[in-house]
């Protein structure tokens, strides 16, 4: 392990703490850095401080904003009997970008699992279920992702609102639109065949 | 003609820092004294078309020592001309196999015959799948599947992983870390993928136990040979069995339900090999398994997977050295290898490519594709 002084070593450990980040692209990007413009760098520090000071979880949806509710939950053209499930906030914008979409949203903060001990009580599952009873929502749309985890999670939402007069419905896992199923991965197309429809 | 391998580079693969071998249609021949690289080549075969080796679950002991990748390409003969693929692989990163340049959409397609052939590979150690623990068997049916049904390959790669989390929810439950609040939901989860693989098991066993039955018809004797999967619970009665077991599982704190408990039998005559069989039936058992699981390929796609037997003639008698030499003469393509020619008779020698190892660069001495 190479020494530097102290701040750039600083940096470093900093920047390796973040997800998808190793050592070597932790030092790549401090060295970056540190030869680029004061302005940029100053830049990126003050974005960092201003998100951790002003962005907080949405009180209703937990979407991320600088209000006390999210844009989305006060936009009055949505939908508000439709609730869709995600994981993480990055999933609304995924969702969002489709312009298919006009309820609104929840975000769980994760998928159930044993194996790194999250709960549904460290999840925003009781959270959902209480919207559910206050707003009436007739249709809960889970869309958490399509591994073992995400799928779990999509059941147990549905047991826990079981006895409610609301619909759980789940994504369709389908075939990439604008492609040839040609070149659909096997593994999605043999679940697009188990999932097909009548016509 | 259908598919096989023309050509063989290896890069930093075991002892092979970067050796290209020519093949043929037909049978091969790989000689070499003990030690110098024979099975490590039919290993390299079996990397570069499937992605990964099947000869150990440490996969980094495939690159050659002091090295920090390997790197497999292979020509694939089609009949509408060739296919180049090519498999990089660094411990630590994800292996990015490509077909003619382009990547390949995940190894388990690649797995699942994206290269263009598929390989039925034989080493000394399968001999676990007769005489080892129910895990082997299970193992070279799970792997005989996914070679052929990527979907299947991703359900039961799910089940190991639903079972594990429900596993750790049992633990947690008796340990009073969990409320059992969410084991129905990953029973349901373990169960709907469990399923998957349990029907996938059992159509493939029913559908293998024929050709083995011919097989081993052929290489043993008139006793008939037969193969019976049997359950910790079958199929209709699975859920409940998951369920009813509940109790029993959190004290234990494992899954005593399910396909991952599962066997399958081979019998002879009604005898069941595994506990009864003698060394010598036990490996004609699992060479007549190879041979159905080949016939097994063949009736799926079409296709002949080409054969990869590792010194497989040593233990032989004359009698079945000669049926197995005119076997893989008449196969697709075969590389069979051995420390001593003289296995084969000349006339067939004369029919094969002969390939040398000698520790030095590889040689291919004689006789390239009678049939080419
Ligand atoms: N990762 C590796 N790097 C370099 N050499 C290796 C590696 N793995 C195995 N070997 C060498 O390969 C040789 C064994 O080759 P192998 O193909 O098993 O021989 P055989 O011809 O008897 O089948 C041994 O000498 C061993 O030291
Ligand atoms: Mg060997
Ligand atoms: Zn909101």
């Amino acid at each position: 392990m190479a020494t530097y002084a102290r701040p750039v070593e600083r940096l470093i450990t900093e920047l390796s703490k973040l997800p998808s980040i190793g050592p070597k692209s932790a030092q790549r990007i401090a060295f970056h850095v540190i030869r680029g413009r004061q302005e940029d760098a100053f830049g990126l520090a003050e974005a960092l401080r201003e998100v951790k000071e002003r962005i907080r979880p949405c009180r209703r949806c937990f979407n991320l904003t600088e209000a006390e509710e999210c844009e989305i939950c006060r936009d009055p053209r949505r939908d508000p009997s439709v609730i869709c499930a995600v994981e993480d906030p990055y999933d609304i914008g995924s969702i969002e970008r489709t312009g298919e979409y006009r309820g609104l949203y929840h975000v769980l903060g994760g998928a159930l699992s044993p194996l790194d001990g999250i709960e549904p009580e460290d999840l925003r599952i009781a959270e959902l279920v209480e919207r559910v009873k206050v707003e009436g929502t007739q249709e809960i749309v889970v869309a958490t992702n399509p591994n073992t985890t995400g799928e779990a999670t999509a059941l147990f939402i549905a047991q826990e609102v079981e006895d409610l007069p609301v619909r759980v419905t789940a994504l369709a896992s389908g075939l990439p639109v604008g492609g040839d199923l040609e070149y659909a991965d096997e593994v999605t197309l043999g679940r697009a065949f188990a999932g097909r429809r009548e016509l | 003609m259908t598919a096989y391998l023309q050509a063989l580079r290896m890069i930093n693969f075991r002892n092979y820092a970067d050796e290209t071998v020519l093949l043929s249609p037909g049978l091969n021949v790989v000689v070499g004294e003990n030690a110098l690289g024979k099975t490590n080549l039919l290993e390299a075969i079996s990397f570069a078309l499937t992605g990964s080796t099947p000869r150990t679950p440490k996969e980094n002991e495939v690159v050659r020592w002091d090295q920090d990748f390997c790197r497999t390409e292979a020509r694939v003969a089609l009949e509408d001309g060739g296919r180049k693929v090519a498999v990089g692989y660094a411990p630590g990163q994800k292996k990015r196999p490509t077909v003619d340049g382009v990547p390949a959409t995940s190894l388990t397609n690649y797995a699942a015959g994206g290269a263009g052939v598929r390989v039925i590979n034989f080493f000394p150690d399968d001999l676990r799948i007769v005489k080892g623990a129910p895990a082997d068997r299970r193992e070279f049916l799970d792997a005989l599947i996914s070679a052929l049904r990527p979907a299947y390959a991703r359900a039961a790669a799910d089940y190991a992983r639903a079972v594990q989390q429900r596993n750790q929810l049992l633990r947690r439950i008796r340990d009073g870390f969990s409320s059992e609040r969410t084991l129905a939901t990953w029973d349901r989860k373990v169960v709907e993928l469990g399923e998957t693989v349990l029907k996938g098991r059992v159509a493939a066993v029913e559908r293998l136990e024929p050709f083995l039955a011919d097989s081993l018809g052929a290489l043993y004797g008139p006793e008939k040979a037969a193969l019976r999967y049997s359950y910790s619970a079958p199929l209709e009665t699975y859920a409940e069995a998951l369920r009813e077991a509940r109790g029993a599982d959190i004290e234990r704190g494992t899954t005593s339900v399910g396909p991952h408990r599962d066997n399958f039998e081979v019998s002879l005559g009604g005898v069941d090999l595994t506990t009864y069989g003698s060394q010598g039936q036990q490996r004609l058992a699992t060479l007549a398994l190879k041979f159905a699981a080949r016939d097994y390929v063949r009736w799926a796609t079409g296709e002949d997977p080409i054969l990869l037997f590792d010194d497989v003639m040593s233990e032989l008698d004359e009698q079945r050295r000669e049926y197995l030499a005119d076997y893989f003469l008449q196969s697709v393509q075969a590389v069979i290898s051995t420390t001593n020619p003289e296995y084969f008779r000349p006339e067939v020698l004369q029919r094969s490519r002969v390939i040398r190892i000698s520790g030095g660069p590889v040689t291919v001495s004689t006789m390239a594709g009678a049939r080419g």
